[in-house]
């Protein structure tokens, strides 16, 4: 009797607290997730915009001429996305992964190096846009300038003119912006391992790769596991750093789901198409983010 | 003897790897402070032989647009923080000590906000905030930023919360206090490192907004930082000594709460995105 009273009031307590923050996320992020849901399938356009009456519910319209239509490049920005995202993380995991072992060894410096490298994922990713940017430029860039020092190209690159040169030079950009993420995490991992496991495998003569991929990565597996679907799910919706240094070109090689979406509702304020958009864009982060709540949750049952 | 040696050749990798990691950085203050002409001169100089302030003058004379989005932001990355921050220690804290049905959905639901992209609530806030004539107001951007600092706070939050004794609770219950006395007397004040990693997410989050910050303020007075520096360069594309020295002032005061507070930030990151 008196356990079901505190279990109760336990509830009732609990949600108390939690519900300012969970009243205020519906109210700016639940309310407006349904309402573009439904604006998806609606005619709100440059025209109906300020014109409620003449708002309609026109059904899966959106969606098909977004995948049909003769001007529309949604295939096209979901496989620019999917490059821009495995691009990314392919490379941000490998040198975030090298350098959280490298930093790990105790060695002067090692901590500071380490902590001093998080600088580039706090900076506003404006800045860091505008920077890189400016460094892939064809005339005044320094890339172009360490290039050809090096004597690996003879004449300049147009770096952001060029459509594959362009996807080139986001995704090093946003490399750079996740490295420390990578390291971090993964560092965490790291650090749960405990040190006698190596010392016995040494005695047994392992080498430095055998030690690696048998014991470093499969006792950091669910850090590995989750920094992989987070770094997917963070990169695919990536929006700021693209419209800065490319604005999605040039001819739409850079284009994402996010910046095409962004690009619909507020550059041709088809605002129900760019809401479809942005709901395609939705749905494929979902099936990811489920199965990193699922890894979450079977790691964690004691919640 | 053999690893002294080791050790002084990794600190030479580890030098190396930080030297060129933060070159970006060290590119963009040597840009700043070098003459236009420098700048397109080939080869360009890896440092200013013409040291110019001119460009850190002229960003921050009282005509430019860079201290009045510098003022804007401070305004709604503030606002934002002290939203998210209010209402992300009680939520963490009821989601950390009680235990009832619902509490797994909850955290499910604040981690998925976390993960949802900014374009997919954006056209209906900007049609909602139409409504409310917020559109063109500070209120505009600094409702929006709230929400990408609360489910990162409430997460980290929880974590902290989880880690403090339940004795200290109960003792405080045992003198006399009341729920609501013992989270105010004993929680907070023990929380209190917690309470300023949040605050500290919450600010950057908010200061790093450009979408937003973009889409509901069109009023060239009243823009951020972040999207005065990319109105900035729309116009005057090639100067790009005068525009670093720009995103200068737009990073300093992450890079200064970066200096001051690494710890807090690198405990943050590393509890709020394994963890969950």
């Amino acid at each position: 009797m008196k356990k079901t009273s505190k279990r109760k009031s336990g509830t009732f307590l609990g949600i108390t607290f939690a519900l300012p923050a969970v009243i205020y996320m519906l109210i700016f992020i639940g309310y407006p997730m349904i309402q573009n849901i439904l604006l998806a399938f609606k005619n709100v356009d440059v025209y109906t915009f300020s014109k409620p009456d003449q708002q309609q519910f026109i059904g899966l319209q959106n969606y098909i001429e977004l995948f049909t239509g003769q001007n529309s490049i949604l295939s096209k920005s979901i496989v620019n996305t999917l490059i821009f995202t495995i691009g990314s993380i392919f490379f941000q995991f490998i040198i975030g992964f090298a350098l959280a072992l490298l930093f790990n060894k105790k060695f002067r410096g090692a901590s500071f190096f380490r902590g001093a490298a998080m600088i580039s994922w706090l900076l506003p990713v404006t800045v860091a846009g505008l920077l890189f940017k400016f460094m892939f430029a064809s005339t005044g860039g320094i890339v172009n300038q360490f290039l050809s020092q090096l004597h690996l190209i003879d004449q300049n690159v147009n770096w952001l003119l060029e459509p594959g040169p362009a996807m080139v030079a986001s995704i090093v950009a946003n490399i750079w912006i996740g490295i420390p993420f990578n390291m971090m995490l993964l560092t965490t991992g790291l650090t749960t391992i405990p040190e006698e496991i190596y010392e016995s495998c040494s005695l047994d003569g392992a080498n430095w790769f055998q030690k690696l991929f048998q014991i470093t990565i499969p006792m950091i597996k669910p850090a590995i596991m989750s920094v992989l679907t987070l770094g997917f799910v963070y990169t695919f919706k990536v929006f700021d750093l693209v419209w800065v240094m490319t604005k999605g070109g040039p001819v739409n090689a850079t284009e994402l789901v996010s910046t095409y979406a962004y690009r619909l509702s507020f550059e041709e304020f088809q605002f129900s198409k760019g809401a479809a958009a942005a709901n395609i864009l939705f749905l494929i982060l979902l099936v990811v983010g489920c199965f990193y709540i699922k890894l979450i949750n079977d790691e964690e049952e004691v919640m | 003897m053999k690893s002294k040696k080791n050790s002084v050749g990794l600190f030479f990798v580890g030098l190396l790897i930080f030297l060129i990691f933060m070159f970006p950085l060290y590119w963009m203050i040597v840009t700043a402070l070098k003459t236009q002409t420098e700048i397109f001169e080939i080869p360009t100089p890896l440092w200013p032989r013409d040291l110019t302030l001119e460009p850190f003058q002229e960003q921050l004379s009282a005509s430019g647009d860079t201290l009045r989005g510098f003022k804007n932001s401070l305004i709604i990355a503030l606002g934002a923080t002290a939203i998210s921050t209010v209402l992300s220690i009680p939520a963490s804290y009821g989601l950390a000590r009680f235990r009832f049905k619902v509490k797994k959905p909850l955290i499910l639901f604040f981690l998925i906000t976390q993960m949802l992209p900014s374009t997919l609530v954006l056209t209906s806030l900007y049609i909602m905030f139409s409504r409310l004539h917020l559109l063109n107001t500070y209120m505009a951007p600094i409702l929006a930023d709230a929400t990408l600092g609360i489910p990162f706070s409430i997460i980290i939050l929880r974590t902290y919360f989880i880690s403090i004794p339940k004795e200290l609770d109960e003792a405080a219950k045992i003198d006399g206090c009341s729920h609501l006395q013992s989270f105010v007397k004993v929680m907070l004040p023990i929380a209190r490192p917690g309470i300023i990693v949040a605050a500290v997410f919450s600010f950057v989050y908010a200061w790093g907004d450009l979408i937003y910050g973009i889409t509901f303020i069109t009023d060239p007075t009243m823009r951020p930082i972040t999207s005065s520096i990319y109105n900035y360069v729309q116009q005057y594309q090639t100067l790009w000594n005068s525009t670093m020295a720009f995103g200068i002032v737009a990073i300093m005061p992450v890079v200064l709460i970066f200096i001051f507070m690494q710890k807090y930030i690198v405990s943050g990151l590393t509890n709020g995105a394994v963890k969950a």
